[in-house]
């Protein structure tokens, strides 16, 4: 193992380990959050959700997921002022993420297509979603919902 | 909170750097328009906050509803 890594404390997840490329400045915050630096911490690398997890204050980590494993035709249209902001070209292959509401069960939980956060060359942005059918609340696992109850 | 009267054509300065223009009124519609540095992102209220919302909602997640990260060795 080359590669240096740092640590970081998590009052919901003690100490994280943490790889310098994981660490994410967002010039304007996530949005009504604010807090500048943020860490994408991924459970295992097949896991389908990775926490956000705020630098700077210890109590503050969103689950997040890629929203193309859950939704094959998800598109993203960002204003020309976010697509400036975001600063990637059209051959760059920024990362995206949705943030991710949680439920006490599977039927419930969501994910914000409407503001997904793209993260290109170390930065961070929560972005407005342009695009139609992006709601705030997708849910995730709509099938749960409509299975019948065991 | 500041309250005043504009016409269409008329302006607002936020600071040095931001301008609020009142374009024009159709109706019960005003339509405006926003000149604001890039680093300045502008939003429609109702999205704003329903993206607050949800962005509370993620971060106030129960400890146990989802697998945490590998623990530091």
């Amino acid at each position: 193992m080359s590669t240096v890594m740092t640590t970081f404390e998590s009052t919901r997840f003690g100490t994280v380990e943490l790889e310098p490329e994981a660490i994410v400045e967002f010039p304007a915050g996530l949005i009504g959050l604010g807090g500048t630096r943020y860490a994408v911490v991924a459970t295992d690398p097949d896991a389908p959700f990775a926490w956000l997890h705020s630098l700077e204050e210890p109590g503050v980590a969103l689950p997040v997921t890629n929203p193309w494993l859950h939704f094959a035709d998800y598109a993203v249209e960002l204003s020309d002022a976010d697509t400036e902001r975001v600063g990637a070209s059209d051959d760059d292959q920024p990362a995206v993420w949705v943030t991710v509401r949680a439920a006490s069960d599977l039927s419930g939980f969501s994910c914000n297509l409407r503001a997904p956060i793209v993260i290109w060359n170390g930065r961070g942005h929560q972005v407005i979603n342009e695009a139609p059918d992006a709601p705030v609340r997708a849910p995730l696992f709509p099938e749960a919902a409509t299975a019948p109850a065991a | 909170m500041l309250i005043i009267t504009r016409k269409p054509g008329e302006k607002i300065m936020l600071g040095d750097d931001v301008v609020i223009h009142v374009m024009e009124i159709v109706g019960n519609s005003v339509r405006v328009g926003i000149q604001a540095p890039r680093s300045l992102p502008v939003y429609r209220e109702e999205i704003w906050d329903a993206v607050r919302e949800e962005n509370r909602a993620a971060a106030s997640v129960a400890p146990d509803a989802l697998p945490a990260p590998a623990p530091a060795a």
